[in-house]
């Protein structure tokens, strides 16, 4: 039985669900019963039920891509901040991509601390040790272009469905974007008020992450401004 | 605190407010009102004014105090010099430092630790304005703070004081009652599951005014869950209905 | 005050719970050996030393003159310490005292002063100007579980033992005590109540709840503990419990 309608607003400890379904992300079951554990919308598909949360820090997972900032660095390579509770760690080989003899080679010419790395999660350990890898095309440190920090619990709209938010940014704006699912973006343009008028839509797409029909009013806000 | 001890605390079944025994003070919470904080809120309880702020779940510093298996949970309550009469003197003392513990312990039985090994989610409670009550007031406004942050929780948590003037058992004493009344029990509850989190007591009660007592907690419990829930409600809702 | 404690362990005490039993052979409302000294400090004008099994507690009482308080100026002043002593336990370390030990003193505090065992309102001397300060020190001296009942338990003892004092200035015939408060602790294991828990059932337990009773049952303190929860019906259990046993207790003080 269900209690709750879909994409209805929730708060932790609300009764979702009982008997015949599976209890999803942002819930929780006790004594049979599904609960909402954050506040959120719930999402019912067919017999499977979660919350999408409205808040909550990022949770590092494998194949994530993240933008983390050079907190630290020890002899074999970096801490990287990744506005999570946990930090990453870069090992130099998976920055270079190659074997790097750090007793001859200075690994400071790098990195340094408060560089922005575009990275993947490669592993995260049950220490929650998490250990990072930059070494693909197009990976590593970020070299100019305008970095914003988002609720990372609003990055899947700022994606869209299928990539849809994305693509409508990138192709109206001509700009491109590195989306980190630690909520960092990256926007990278030629043009500045472009790369302004982005900036702005995506802090719009935080505030009203969930309006139904927002693609098509961020597609027109860019074209009017662009 | 030196002014004299009115003769009466309840007369003709109303306290000096005006209220009848089994009535809270004018309440109202509001949550999200702090930018920097990951989640927070606010409550006003008759006269107090209490703010909460929740950090985190974040990196635990220094390492040592992290736990290998489950998030820390740290909770400072703190009176502003302020917020009372005479000026308080800033700064951790015995009672708050007592009352931090027993806070935490009232929140923590509602979250879901495991999940955050090593981290820490940290509880700040600042008391701006005091006036009884506001252990209980401040869990009540930390709670929405927690959910207001997105950290993952089985339940809210509720708090009220109840207590005994004049021989009668009253919901939510204020500031003369707390003083000059005979008992004071501050309690809070994760209010789906009827659960005591938290249980205080000094004065003299019978065992038949302790049960009542409770009877009355739970009632009052109750009206504040549900304005924990319209609060985190006002806060989400209006962006979610614009789209409809 | 937790301590790290073998899952191996914490199943074993639970699953003997569950069957009613505890690892020492004690039945869930039953104490350990309590021993009751008092008179143990020469120094101090009443004193004791309270045993619960291992757990030893020693409290010394100190009379002094002092200023009231401007707000009770004709009350005596009641000052309760607890300190968690670096040789009672592995886990005790020397410095302030911390929230444990804080807590400790302030629920004792509270049992003493809520029950209003002593008369404060005797012990003035001068109103305004000067009362007599009742200072009552808690030492823990060995850490096995339970100190608050222990530490009630030999304030209360302290307090009777305090003579019509040898202290200059003194005239009452008598140190003016007309109650005896005890603590009784309860903690759950897995939804099963017991007293007086040992240190292992302590740190197995996710939850606590010392009630303070006077002689006719009433309750004069209260405070939960732990980061587990009670529900309405537990709260019930354990008031019998502290009075059945408070009752216990009482006969040896």
């Amino acid at each position: 039985m269900l209690f709750v309608e879909n994409r209805e607003l929730v708060v932790p400890g609300r009764l979702l669900a009982e008997g015949d379904y599976f209890a999803g992300e942002g819930t929780f079951l006790e004594g049979g019963k599904i609960f909402s554990a954050v506040i959120g919308l719930a999402e019912i598909r067919e017999k499977s039920i979660s919350v999408i949360s409205l808040q909550g820090r990022y949770i590092p997972r494998r194949g994530d891509r993240v933008i983390g900032i050079v907190t630290d660095t020890h002899p074999f390579g970096w801490i990287l901040d990744l506005n999570s509770p946990y930090t990453g760690n870069l090992m130099v080989s998976e920055l270079v991509g190659r074997k790097v003899d750090v007793f001859r080679e200075d690994i400071g010419k790098f990195l340094r601390i408060g560089d922005a790395v575009l990275a993947e999660v490669r592993e995260v350990d049950e220490r929650w040790r998490v250990q990072l890898t930059a070494s693909e095309r197009g990976m590593g440190r970020i070299r100019g272009g305008r970095l914003v920090e988002i609720s990372p619990a609003k990055v899947p709209r700022v994606i869209g469905r299928k990539g849809s938010m994305l693509k409508v940014l990138e192709e109206t704006s001509g700009c491109r974007l590195e989306v980190g699912l630690n909520g960092r973006i990256l926007i990278r343009g030629r043009d500045l008020k472009k790369v302004n008028a982005v900036v702005e839509a995506i802090l719009l797409i935080e505030r009203e992450a969930h309006l139904s029909g927002l693609t098509d009013r961020i597609k027109a806000k860019l074209e009017r401004e662009g | 605190m030196a002014e004299a001890k009115p003769e009466k605390l309840l007369v003709d079944g109303r306290r000096l407010d005006g209220r009848r025994p089994d009535e809270l003070r004018p309440l109202r919470i509001k949550a999200g009102i702090l930018k920097r904080a990951d989640g927070s809120a606010y409550i006003e309880l008759g006269k107090n004014k209490i703010l909460a702020a929740v950090y985190g779940p974040k990196e635990m510093h220094p390492r040592h105090l992290q736990q290998a298996d489950v998030a820390v949970l740290r909770c400072r309550y703190n009176m502003a010099p302020f917020s009372v009469e005479e000026r308080k003197r800033p700064g951790p003392d015995r009672r708050s430092m007592e009352i931090s513990k027993v806070i935490r312990e009232a929140l923590e039985p509602v979250l879901f630790l495991h999940l955050y090994p090593r981290a820490v989610i940290d509880v700040f409670i600042e008391i701006l304005q005091a006036d009884a009550g506001t252990r209980t007031a401040g869990i009540t406004a930390a709670s929405v703070a927690l959910a207001d942050a997105g950290v993952p929780m089985r339940d809210l948590v509720a708090g009220i004081s109840v207590g005994k003037v004049d021989g009668t058992v009253v919901l939510d004493l204020m500031k003369e009652e707390d003083q000059w009344g005979e008992a004071d029990m501050p309690v809070a509850v994760m209010p789906r599951r009827k659960c005591i989190t938290l249980l205080q007591m000094d004065g003299n009660f019978t065992p038949q005014e302790f049960r009542q007592a409770l009877d009355l907690a739970f009632k009052g419990v109750e009206q504040i869950y549900e304005a924990q829930k319209e609060a985190l409600k006002e806060k989400y809702l209006p962006s979610l209905e614009e789209g409809r | 005050m937790k301590e790290l404690i073998a899952s191996v362990k914490k199943e074993y005490l639970v699953d003997l719970a569950m069957q009613g039993k505890r690892v020492d052979g004690r039945a869930l409302d039953q104490y350990r050996e309590v021993s009751i000294e008092r008179g143990v400090i020469g120094t101090a004008q009443g004193s004791a030393l309270v045993k619960l099994g291992n757990t030893q507690v020693m409290v010394g009482v100190k009379l002094e003159k002092g200023e009231p308080f401007p707000d009770t100026p004709t009350s005596g002043i009641l000052v309760v310490n607890a300190e968690l002593l670096p040789l009672a336990s592995p886990t005790f370390e020397p410095g302030p005292p911390n929230e444990n030990a804080i807590e400790l003193a302030r629920v004792v505090d509270r049992t003493i002063r809520e029950s209003q065992m002593i008369d404060l309102e005797k012990l003035c001397i001068k109103e305004g100007e000067e009362v007599w300060a009742v200072f009552i020190d808690i030492y823990v001296l060995d850490h096995d579980g339970n100190l608050i009942d222990a530490s009630v338990l030999a304030s209360v003892a302290a307090l009777y033992d305090v003579k019509p004092p040898a202290v200059e200035g003194w005239t009452l015939p008598e140190f003016p005590l007309r109650a005896k408060p005890v603590a009784v602790t309860v903690v759950k294991l897995n939804g099963v109540m017991m007293v007086d828990a040992g240190l292992e059932e302590e740190n197995t337990a996710d939850v606590r709840l010392t009630i303070s009773t006077l002689e006719n049952g009433n309750i004069c303190a209260m405070q939960k503990g732990g980061s587990g929860f009670f529900q309405r019906e537990e709260l019930e259990k354990a008031y019998e419990l502290a009075r059945k046993c408070g009752e216990e207790l009482r006969k040896k003080l």
